[in-house]
Parts: C-alpha cells; structure tokens; sequence
C-alpha cells in the first residue's frame, strides 16, 4: 500500500472555547521524520496526542495508513466513534514517548518493557522478558533490566519508555517533547537513540524544542501557531528562509537565547 | 492493686481480646471488601449507582457509630434483621469502615498519574489490564498508609461493643470492674491490651508499606 503513513486534513479541536487546533493539514510518508516546532502553547502536543486519539479530535480527520482513527464512517457519510477494541488494535501500532516518560513505577525496567507484550502482544511470560531484554540493550540499558524507574536517571526512564513503545514493533513512533523534561547533560543519549530509529527507516512525528536535532534529522518541519501550521518544508528552508515573520520572530528568539 | 486478681480475671480478660480482635479483624476485612466493591462500582459511572453510594458513605460517615450499632442491633428486627450481638457488632464495623474505606481506596485511585493510564492507552492496552497491572497497583500502593490507619482506628472502635453486649475485652474490664470495685486495675488491664493489638498493627502496616513500596527505594528487583 502506497500513501502516507500519516495523513491529517481540517483537523480541528477545542477545550471549551478555546480552540487549540484549526484545521491542521499535514502529511507523513513511509520512513520520514517530521519535527512540529513552535511557541509554547501552540497546540503541537495537542496535534501529536490526536494522530493515536489520545486527545478525540472534534472535526476533520487523522488518517494511519489511509485509515481513520477514532471515528468509523457509516455510508451516509455521517461517522461515529471507533468501536473500543479497533482503537486499541490502531494504536498499538502507533508507538508513543511522553514528556515525563510514563513509565510504570512497581515494575523494572524490564518489566515496564514485557508487560505490553504479556498482555497486549500475548507473549508468554519468557518470550516477552527475552525481547524486551534486546529492546533495552537496544537502547543501551542491558544492565538496567532490574532496575526500577525511581533508580534510573531523566534519560534513562526515556530510554526505557522508547524501548517500551519500540518492542511492540509499531509502524511509526510519537513523540511529545521527549527530552523536555531532561537535565541538558541527558538531553544527548535521548536523541542518540532517536537518530538511530530515523536512520532505520522508522517513520517519526516529533514535537521539540531540540532545533538542532531537527535540523539535522527532520526531513520535514511544521511550524505551529495558535492551531495552525504556517510554514513547513525542509529544514533549511524553515530554518533560513521562512517568508513567515512569526517563523523568523520565533527562530530569532531562540537563536539570541542560545547564543553565548 | 493485685497481682492475684488479674490471675483470676486472666480467662476473660484473655476471651475479651480474642472477641475484640475477631470482632476488629472481620468487621475490617468486611469494611476493606465493601469499601473495595463500593469504590469500583463508583468507577462505573453509573449515576443512579453513584449517588445511591454517595448517600451510603455519607450516612456512615456522617452519624456516630454508637447510634449506626443501636440501628443495626435493635432496630435490625423491625426490618426482619435479627442479628446476635456479636454479628450484629461484626456487621456494624464492616459497613462503619467500609465508608471510610471506599473514600480510602477513591483517593488511591485518584493518585495514580493520569500519564501511566496514557501510557497503558497508548500500547493498546485493553481497560482490564490496565486496571489489573496499573491503576490498582498504584492505587493500593498508595492507600496503604491510610488504610493501616483506619484499621488502628478500627480496633479501637471496637469498645463500644460492649455496649450492645458483645463479650470483648472492654465488656469484661466492665464487668471485672463491677464485680471487684477495682476500676482503675480494670482499666489497666485494657489499657495493656490495646497497646499491644495497635503496636502490633501498626508495626505489621510499617513492614507492610516498606515492603510494597520498596520499588521506590530498592536497587535491584529481587530474582
């Protein structure tokens, strides 16, 4: 099957009266990695929670692999939410990393990493212990297996939540401010292990403040401004010749903040 | 005081604390699967069922327990209820703690972040075993503290079963006390015996919690 991997049109979402999303078009294919960078508050995350549902998107639609999540279509064009067990089957195709990693705390390392296959994959209790040990050496944390999260550093609780979201083999890999929450001296190791799954050929969508990483691992970028993307393209591009002034304004900001 | 009369009282008094601690035990274990089943069915969000448990837990915890014991042992036959008191008593812990206990178990529920759900969510976890394998962990870890708590709490409501005549322990310092005019030996006696049933508990909840919580602290998940 050809098409993008991920394809969103008008997709449209309030909180009350606030309308964080308004009619977001964007376009994902096989392999590619995306960054969604803008202000704070722009309504990234939000747009990246809506591509597995986590956040139900009130208009528009996300499309994986040409088919819609969260809503079935019924043939009078009218569409009502998904039946639960085929959001689930959708999702656990779509791999998710948090800011704050969400990993499960009464569980280790490896234990955080086997239970969705225990209980979403079906593996036995030693198939799933052994792929989720490859998983965590994988991303470098073989000797970590035993350890639980409150043990493990900022950057080691996200390799460990990559690796959670990386052994249910998904078909593309989300990304909410994954090195947000990170000591900047951790921030590196995170993105290590990101560039590796880019290099794979793993299709990625990416919110982040990293420009630099983006701008050396995006393939494309989205600028977001209150609800709506208003400049994407390739990174030098964005980077250097966005007729945007808020595109530039943003960039300048940055630029002066990390400039000593 | 003497030492001579406490041998004598030593039986009852010693049948006392096992009627108490029964009577605690089963009234709390009661109270922790009521108090359980009330917060799951609350989870439902089912509105009928939520405010028809609402109304329970306020009614039990809003009037004394003295009064909820009188309801039950002497007004239980007036509805076809009749209960021995000792049952009855058993019964009046169970439903008085189980109050306590469903608001207990709502806040561990509440303390789990919503983040590790999202996480569940996000792998494509079915809501059983997110419930199973996340929240419920999470939740009981959490309520740990507060429910060894209730249960000291608990033991000591205990006492006012005698009032409805249960024999435990404090019905028979009563008696011990009536019979010899001894109050203050009487008491005493008590006095020991509650020291020992809550220090007991309490350093049991201690192990209990270090134990569950352990991940927080441990370095290595034991092979």
């Amino acid at each position: 099957m050809s098409g993008p991997m991920i394809e969103l049109a008008g997709v449209s979402k309030s909180f009350g009266a606030h309308q964080v999303l308004r009619g977001v078009d964007l376009s994902v294919g096989r392999s590619e990695v995306v960054c969604l960078i803008g202000p704070s508050g722009s309504g990234k995350s939000t747009l990246l929670r809506c591509v597995n549902f986590l956040e139900p998107y009130d208009s528009g639609e996300v499309r994986i692999e040409g088919r819609l999540i969260g809503f079935e279509e019924a043939e009078n064009g009218a569409r009502r939410p998904m039946n639960a067990r085929k959001l689930r089957d959708m999702r656990r195709e779509i791999g998710m990393v948090f800011q704050h990693f969400n990993l499960w705390p009464h569980m280790t390392a490896l234990g955080n990493v086997a239970e969705p296959l225990r209980r979403v994959r079906g593996l036995d209790a030693r198939e799933a212990a052994e792929r989720a040990g490859a998983m965590l050496a994988r991303v470098g944390l073989a000797a970590k297996a035993g350890a639980y999260p409150s043990r493990l550093s900022g950057g080691q609780q996200q390799r460990v939540a990559i690796a959670r979201a990386l052994a249910m083999q998904p078909r593309l890999m989300l990304f909410d401010e994954p090195t947000s929450a990170l000591d900047p001296e951790l921030v590196g190791e995170v993105l290590e292990v990101m560039k590796s799954l880019a290099a794979e050929g793993m299709t990625m969508l990416i919110v982040t403040h990293e420009m630099g990483f983006a701008a050396h691992v995006a393939g494309s970028i989205a600028f977001i401004d209150e609800g709506r993307i208003i400049d994407s393209g390739p990174p030098a591009h964005v980077f250097h010749d966005s007729p945007e002034p808020r595109v530039r304004q943003f960039l300048q900001t940055y630029h002066d903040r990390n400039a000593f | 005081m003497s030492l001579d009369l406490f041998w004598r009282y030593a039986p009852s008094l010693v049948s006392g604390f096992a009627v108490t601690i029964v009577c605690w035990s089963v009234g709390g274990a009661l109270g922790l699967f009521l108090g359980f089943a009330i917060t799951l069915m609350n989870r439902l969000r089912f509105p009928p069922l939520n405010w028809l448990l609402r109304g329970f837990i306020e009614i039990f915890r809003g009037t004394p327990f003295l009064m909820q014991l009188f309801l039950i042992y002497a007004g239980g036959p007036a509805i076809g209820l009749r209960l021995g008191a000792t049952t009855a008593g058993i019964v009046g812990l169970g439903l008085y703690s189980s109050a306590y206990f469903a608001e207990i178990f709502r806040a561990g529920f509440a303390s789990v972040p919503v983040g590790q759900i999202e996480a569940a969510a996000s792998v494509g976890m079915a809501p059983f075993d997110t419930l199973i394998r996340v929240t419920l962990p999470g939740a009981l870890i959490a309520a740990v503290p507060s429910i060894v708590n209730m249960l000291i709490v608990l033991s000591k409501e205990t006492v006012v079963l005698s009032i409805i005549t249960v024999p435990e322990l404090m019905y028979q310092v009563q008696t011990m006390a009536a019979e010899t005019f001894t109050a203050f030996s009487a008491i005493f006696a008590m006095a020991v015996f509650y020291w020992l049933l809550v220090e007991t508990v309490s350093r049991l909840g201690a192990r209990l919690e270090a134990r569950v919580t352990g991940f927080l602290a441990r370095e290595e998940a034991p092979a």
